[in-house]
């Protein structure tokens, strides 16, 4: 008898008349690898979109018009963040559902516009998009290249970390400013209250 | 009966998930617990990047003062253009113990050092040079056996350290050391630089692979730095100084330390106020009341042979040539230890030159502390708008962090290829503000050896103590020349200069020749001469005869100056001035790959046992023949704290203490809150890890229980 066939006829010995418990045990196999497959999901989306929202963003850079970088998109990108210390670059989407965020970084609606006076806030998950913040430091320059108009530059000034709901930046009498947020510990498991945010101003 | 089983093999699934669940739970549990800890923790520290920590490796806090007190007594005489200097370091021990101390200090990185004398009480005990080696060896056995013993060795050509040991209670020992140095010249005038506290030195974590690497590292980081607020002036030094150069003097200023004044014309004596605390570089300067010399000739007829002494000046009018486009590269150290004036001193420096930028001139800043960002990818033109950014760029800088140079340097070298482009018309500048403040300073000249190519470096030593000796190789090598801004105020008065050196190319196909005899000339490596600038050879000879002719092409124009090396004026120093500049060229040889390390210590320890002077190979010791410590008392060792150098700031350099920062992070954002409409920040973690997590855990917990039913049915 070859050696499959032997193994087959063993689990068969081995679960027969178990059925409850072969079945139980086969759900909890499944659901691992369902939890596995949504969690390997969330990065690949992140990253697949990446690269069809910098194809959006250039082809809406040559035709000046918001262009949608899948055809269900709610949302569409409206500038692209670099740091070149650490070659990352992002395209950062404008507002949008809360869903946008799996997509890229999200300019928060609630913040001012980048160029213009006020702090403008760019948001983006910890552990995708926005695990660059991490390694941010002060001095680092971050430029911001919107839809349209001129390249902006920021350096950053600094960082603090802030519960989500005590967080309030700079209004517009204190100049154009921008700032990068994500969540805190980088590390952690679960969300908490806790917020980092990075702190730029124009160069 | 197949009832009961099954409900009791059903059980074990059961089981499984009963204790599988927790597990997932409890691996997140502690990890969201380790991170809450982390955030209520880091939400301080985190405040900004470490500093502190990074800049200073092995140096030390001072938080009281030394057992051991040092008083440091200088006594310089400047005749023609050399100065011989006598400093006398009074150790006394204010302890009840039997001590051992351990002092560094600068000295001029261009100074030789040839004599140490020991006194004790009424006895002078005179020192004598030995291989570094044999001269430690000879200390340690005089302090096993009780005996006084001071030993004076070269750590960096710049700094030094003296031991003595067996100091008793109570008692003084006083070492004195002498060198000689040349003066400084250029346009016109003349500088003689003390330099009296070594400041903190950072060390790149990469030049530490070896025990040697760590030793020397260790050797130029012992001394703790005095915490300040202690109240009591440390290391207060004297100085005196006897001005005879040969002709009337005039324009005589004491840049940083008030002094006073007497004498002749001719034969000035120059006398500190009181004395000061040792932490920053005293600088005479002076010129001479009749024209400018353009020629110094000094030659020392010993046994061994003729030494002499050239210093030879192009013209110093350069105002009528034109400025060729120039490719002009700043970087900036931003690290630590400039923290205070320094930082001030360097931002108003940078933007000064960036204000002489001319639209055809391209440019580029790079900044640097343990991290480095440029300006700009490669060069750009020095348009108002480009000039403006770099303007912003420079006066956002803040001082924090490590120093590594290395690739602030490499970068501001590579970008040749892709700046300015390659035409050979346009002067590739690299104007490099640091206090050179590291401790691998032969990487540095190796780097600008390597990849140097057409590149011009200009080193300005910001700050009351910068680390000469880098910025004189740096600058030497590289083709440049060094400027010191010591103070705020000397911004303007000192960039001038520069500036001045920098709109306009170095002599061209300078050549030097001697007929009529044979010299072997230092240095090796002729550097490149500034208008206004002296080209100093050294030259070594059985007889001294002929002549000296050294040309060149200043601005198209030839230019030529003939000596007759007869005519020399005696000067008993040349022949040590002559040891340490063939040092000099050994060690570029050396960091320029040509020389191989054994080689080139055999030759530097040959040179220093021949002229008797003080190098990294030899040492000078000093033995009293007489026991004095009792057999059975202890010896302890103190290393002598050094002050921190004047401007700087402490704080930036150690960090501040992490509670008070946690109080400001709190502070700012609650009275911010006040101000501003608050703005809620979403939720931003997409916990794909902990789904990865938990999705492992089912997944083990059911493939075990599987393995649980088939070792069952196998029993």
């Amino acid at each position: 008898m070859s050696r499959a066939g032997r193994l087959a006829r063993r689990w068969r010995d081995a679960l027969r008349g178990r059925g409850v418990a072969a079945t139980l045990l086969l759900a909890l196999c499944l659901g691992g690898f369902v939890e596995i497959g949504r969690g390997l999901y969330i990065p690949a989306k992140a990253a697949v979109a990446q690269a069809l929202l910098d194809h959006a963003f250039e082809a809406s850079r040559v035709d000046h018009r918001p262009r949608k970088p899948w055809p269900w998109a709610d949302t569409a990108p409206v500038a692209r963040l670099s740091v070149a210390r650490l070659g990352v670059t992002r395209i950062v989407l404008g507002g949008g559902s809360g869903q946008a965020l799996a997509f890229g970084p999200t300019l928060l609606p609630a913040g001012a516009r980048p160029g213009h006076a006020g702090t403008a806030v760019i948001a983006a998950h910890r552990d995708t998009h926005f695990s660059f913040l991490h390694d941010m430091r002060t001095g680092d320059v971050v430029t911001l290249q919107p839809r349209e108009g001129k390249l902006l530059r920021y350096r950053v000034t600094g960082t603090s970390i802030v519960r989500w709901d005590r967080y309030a930046p700079p209004d517009d009498t204190m100049g154009e400013r921008l700032d990068l947020a994500t969540c805190y510990p980088f590390d952690a498991i679960r969300s908490g209250p806790w917020r980092y945010v990075v702190h730029t101003e124009p160069l | 009966m197949p009832h009961p089983l099954s409900l009791r093999r059903a059980l074990i699934p059961a089981a499984v998930l009963a204790f599988g669940a927790p597990v997932a739970l409890a691996v997140e549990a502690t990890t969201a617990a380790a991170a809450a800890d982390r955030a209520s923790d880091d939400a301080s520290a985190d405040e900004g990047p470490a500093t502190g920590t990074l800049m200073l490796r092995g140096q030390d806090i001072g938080r009281s003062m030394p057992a051991v007190r040092l008083g440091t007594d200088i006594d310089v005489a400047v005749s023609a253009q050399t100065a011989r200097v006598r400093v006398v370091q009074a150790f006394r021990n204010t302890s009840d113990k039997w001590m051992e101390a351990s002092y560094l200090y600068p000295l001029p990185q261009d100074g030789a050092v040839d004599s140490l004398k020991m006194v004790v009480g009424q006895r002078v005990i005179v020192g004598h040079i030995e291989p570094r080696e044999k001269a430690r060896a000879t200390y340690e056995a005089a302090k096993a056996s009780g005996r006084k013993a001071g030993l004076v060795e070269q750590q960096r050509p710049n700094m030094f350290t003296t031991m003595v040991a067996n100091v008793g209670p109570g008692e003084t020992v006083l070492i004195a050391i002498e060198y000689q140095a040349p003066v400084g010249q250029a346009n016109g005038t003349f500088s003689l630089r003390l330099p009296l506290v070594a400041g903190p030195r950072y060390t790149p974590p990469h030049t530490l692979g070896t025990a040697a690497a760590v030793a020397d590292a260790n050797a130029v980081t012992a001394a703790p730095v005095l915490a300040p607020g202690l109240g009591e002036m440390l290391n207060p030094t004297s100085i005196s100084v006897r001005l005879a150069p040969g002709f009337d003097v005039a324009n005589l200023v004491s840049r940083y330390h008030r002094v006073n004044i007497t004498g002749p014309l001719g034969d000035r004596t120059i006398k500190l106020d009181g004395s000061v605390p040792a932490n920053r570089d005293f600088v005479l300067e002076w010129r001479s009341a009749s024209a400018d010399p353009t020629l110094g000739l000094f030659a020392q007829h010993t046994a061994k042979g003729d030494y002499v002494m050239a210093s030879v000046t192009p013209p110093a009018d350069t105002s009528s040539l034109p400025t060729p486009p120039r490719e002009m590269v700043f970087v900036i150290d931003n690290s630590g230890s400039m923290g205070g004036d320094s930082m001030e001193e360097a931002k108003a420096s940078l933007l000064h030159a960036l204000g002489t930028l001319r639209p055809q001139d391209h440019f580029n800043v790079i900044r640097f502390d343990d991290t480095m960002t440029r300006l700009f990818d490669h060069s750009v033109a020095a348009t108002p708008d480009q000039v403006d950014l770099a303007r912003r760029f420079a006066g956002s800088l803040e001082a924090q962090g490590g120093t590594e140079m290395l690739p602030a340097l490499k970068a501001a070298l590579a970008d040749a290829a892709i700046g300015g482009g390659s035409d050979p018309s346009i002067l590739r500048q690299i104007v490099f503000l640091t206090d050179g403040e590291i401790s691998n300073e032969r990487e540095m000249v190796a780097a600008i050896g390597a990849d140097g190519g057409r590149s011009h470096v200009f080193m300005v030593g910001i700050g009351s103590a910068p680390n000469d000796y880098l910025m004189e190789r740096m600058s030497t090598i590289g083709g440049g020349i060094y400027t010191h801004i010591g103070a705020p105020g000397e911004v303007a008065a000192k960039m001038m200069p520069l500036l001045d050196v920098l709109s306009h190319p170095a002599v061209r196909d300078l050549s030097v020749r001697v007929e009529g005899g044979s010299l072997e000339l230092t240095p090796s490596r002729l550097p490149d001469v500034y208008a206004g600038r002296p080209l100093v050879l050294v030259g070594r000879t059985d007889h001294l005869s002929g002549t000296l002719t050294v040309s060149g092409t200043i601005g198209g124009k030839a230019w030529k100056r003939r000596v007759d090396l007869a005519s020399a004026l005696p000067s008993p120093a040349i022949e040590k001035v002559w040891a340490r500049s063939r040092i000099s060229d050994i060690e570029a040889d050396r960091a320029l790959g040509k020389l191989d390390d054994g080689k080139a210590d055999a030759e530097v320890e040959r040179i220093g046992m021949e002229s008797a002077i003080v190098t990294a190979r030899t040492s000078l010791v000093a033995v009293d023949e007489t026991p004095s410590r009792p057999a059975g008392a202890r010896l302890t060792r103190e290393e002598l704290p050094i002050n921190l150098p004047a401007g700087w700031d402490f704080d930036t350099l150690f960090g501040q203490a992490a509670a008070p920062g946690a109080d400001d992070a709190q502070g700012s954002g609650d009275s911010a809150a006040m101000q501003a409409a608050a703005l809620e920040l979403p939720q931003t973690a997409t916990g794909f890890l902990g789904l990865l997590g938990q999705g492992l855990a089912l997944l083990l917990a059911g493939l075990a229980g599987f393995a649980c039913l088939l070792r069952r049915r196998a029993a």
